[in-house]
């Protein structure tokens, strides 16, 4: 059987739209796996609801892996889980407010779950992070520099890095290219050439917005939960 | 104009003053320090309160920032738990040695120096704990002068001088997506960039005893990495009467390290 992801990040609270997705999920032919990259929690809607549900999956759910994300790393700090860091860059780009409506949203009942789950997952030669191995709050888009996109790549030293803190859905190959380079030192010089490997960064996009990835054939599939218009040809029964 | 870097002074003041006086002797003026201050060596203050009489411009290094803020440094900068307790010990010494005012001193230092088109570090623009190894993935050592926006990166931190020049890059990328597949793809013309690595004055691990440190003439953008000896015996004698790992008189007696580095150089200290 081949093998098919489904990428998922950005519900903030929503139980409805991961509702909607695994309704979708459970029409899709071959998907062996859900990962929920990080935002689960967000200020704008109460998140209990949601979290009961990624922790205690319904019969016929596909079983959720989650990480987190920056929505988490916000309401860790600001609970005290990061040592002396606070929500420093919530407060910074939206404020006050914000952080207590965050504090609000999420019964601290949950707190020692979400501080449980991991930075990332390497699977096969892919890694799954909410940001990238530089921080969880890093905003990669097809945008990003190549050269940042590489080095992303090349900390994790993997073929594939799949990001969400965008909310973007792409799917950005590296193709080829190279960079000669020369050292000096005290025992005189040398020259060395290196080719850009052949590996891709995507998006998983945010919400109702999340990806189908065929690991066998890496084929991306941006699609929408509910609308099926998009979802043709995916095996929807 | 000719300007001098130095880096990883490591208290040790015989090597320091063999230095500075080189430098001197050339009739530069300029010179810019890189950190690591103190650490390994027997002479902390005397160090730090030269460069502080000479008004050298300094970044903060490794080591004088873990004396600053206790040492919550990730264990990515000791390759060995051998080599981590050597270094608390050195830690612990140092700490005990400087003086308040040496040490706010240290505390005020920049994380980075710059001017115009040239970036001074001590590790790398992410950390001075990160280390940029002459080897490592050309496309990262490219990425981290170019992100801090520089055309030549200065560091030190790894002990051992060189000279990396990055040139004739380019990254091809394609779009695989749904809604625009444009087959074609683009590509991405790198420009050229430059990494300095200053060595080590006071704790060289190049494989020979002397100090390193680099010259830099800012019209041309020649690089020269240039030796000085000194009295080493001064230093060993110096370190072993302070009661400080005989290792460490050992190491600068070989001028190279023993399995004492962090192996992974892309490894980014994330705390
Ligand atoms: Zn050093
Ligand atoms: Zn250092």
């Amino acid at each position: 059987m081949i093998e098919r992801w489904a990428l998922v990040s950005g519900l903030r609270g929503n139980l409805e739209t991961y509702d909607l997705i695994q309704r979708d999920l459970k029409k899709t032919r071959g998907v062996t796996a859900l990962f929920v990259l990080g935002d689960l929690v967000g200020p704008e809607c109460n998140c209990d609801a949601l979290l009961d549900r990624l922790k205690n999956p319904h019969r016929g759910d596909l079983k959720p892996d989650c990480i987190y994300g920056w929505w988490e790393e916000q309401l860790l700090a600001e609970r005290g889980f990061r040592g002396e860091r606070k929500a420093d860059g919530l407060r910074l780009s939206q404020g006050e407010d914000a952080v207590t409506a965050l504090l609000n949203m999420v019964n601290p009942s949950h707190l020692n779950w979400l501080a449980s789950l991991q930075f990332g997952f390497i699977e096969l030669d892919c890694a799954l992070i909410h940001g990238s191995s530089s921080d969880v709050g890093d905003n990669l888009t097809s945008e990003t520099s190549p050269l940042i996109l590489l080095d992303r790549l090349t900390r994790l030293n993997v073929n594939r890095l799949f990001t969400a803190r965008s909310t973007k859905q792409f799917h950005l190959e590296l193709t080829g290219g190279g960079i000669n380079s020369q050292v000096k030192d005290l025992n005189g010089k040398r020259e060395q050439q290196q080719e850009v490997p052949k590996r891709s960064v995507i998006g998983i996009g945010a919400g109702v917005n999340y990806t189908l990835y065929d690991v066998g054939s890496d084929k991306t599939h941006f699609l929408t939960a509910g609308s099926q218009t998009k979802t043709k040809g995916m095996g929807f029964a | 104009m000719n300007h001098a870097i130095i880096s990883c002074l490591h208290a040790n003041l015989p090597a320091v003053e063999a230095v500075l006086n080189d430098i001197d002797r050339q009739g530069i003026h300029t010179i810019t320090c890189l950190g690591d201050l103190v650490g390994y060596g027997p002479q902390p203050n005397e160090v730090v309160e030269l460069i502080r009489k000479r008004g050298i411009a300094t970044c903060q290094g490794c080591w004088d920032e873990d004396i600053i803020d206790g040492l919550n440094a990730c264990e990515c900068s000791y390759p060995s738990q051998l080599a981590e307790r050597r270094g608390h010990l050195a830690h612990q010494w140092t700490d005990d040695q400087l003086t308040g005012e040496n040490k706010s001193f240290l505390a005020s230092l920049p994380t980075s120096l710059r001017r115009d088109r040239l970036l001074f570090v001590h590790g790398s623009p992410n950390s001075q704990h990160e280390y940029l190894l002459p080897d490592m993935d050309a496309f990262a050592a490219l990425e981290r002068v170019e992100t801090a926006g520089a055309d030549i990166l200065f560091c030190g931190h790894t002990h051992q001088p060189y000279v990396r020049e990055l040139r004739d890059g380019s990254i091809h990328v394609r779009l695989q997506n749904a809604d625009h597949d444009c087959g074609q793809g683009e590509e991405l013309t790198l420009p050229m960039r430059k990494i300095v690595n200053a060595g080590s004055v006071g704790e060289p691990r190049h494989g020979s005893t002397n100090a390193t440190y680099v010259i830099h003439n800012d019209a041309t953008d020649e690089v020269e990495i240039k030796e000085v000896a000194y009295d080493v015996a001064r230093t060993c004698h110096a370190i072993v009467e302070a009661g400080l790992p005989k290792v460490f008189a050992w190491r600068l007696s070989h001028g190279f390290e023993f399995a004492e580095q962090a192996e992974d150089s892309s490894h980014v200290c994330e705390r």
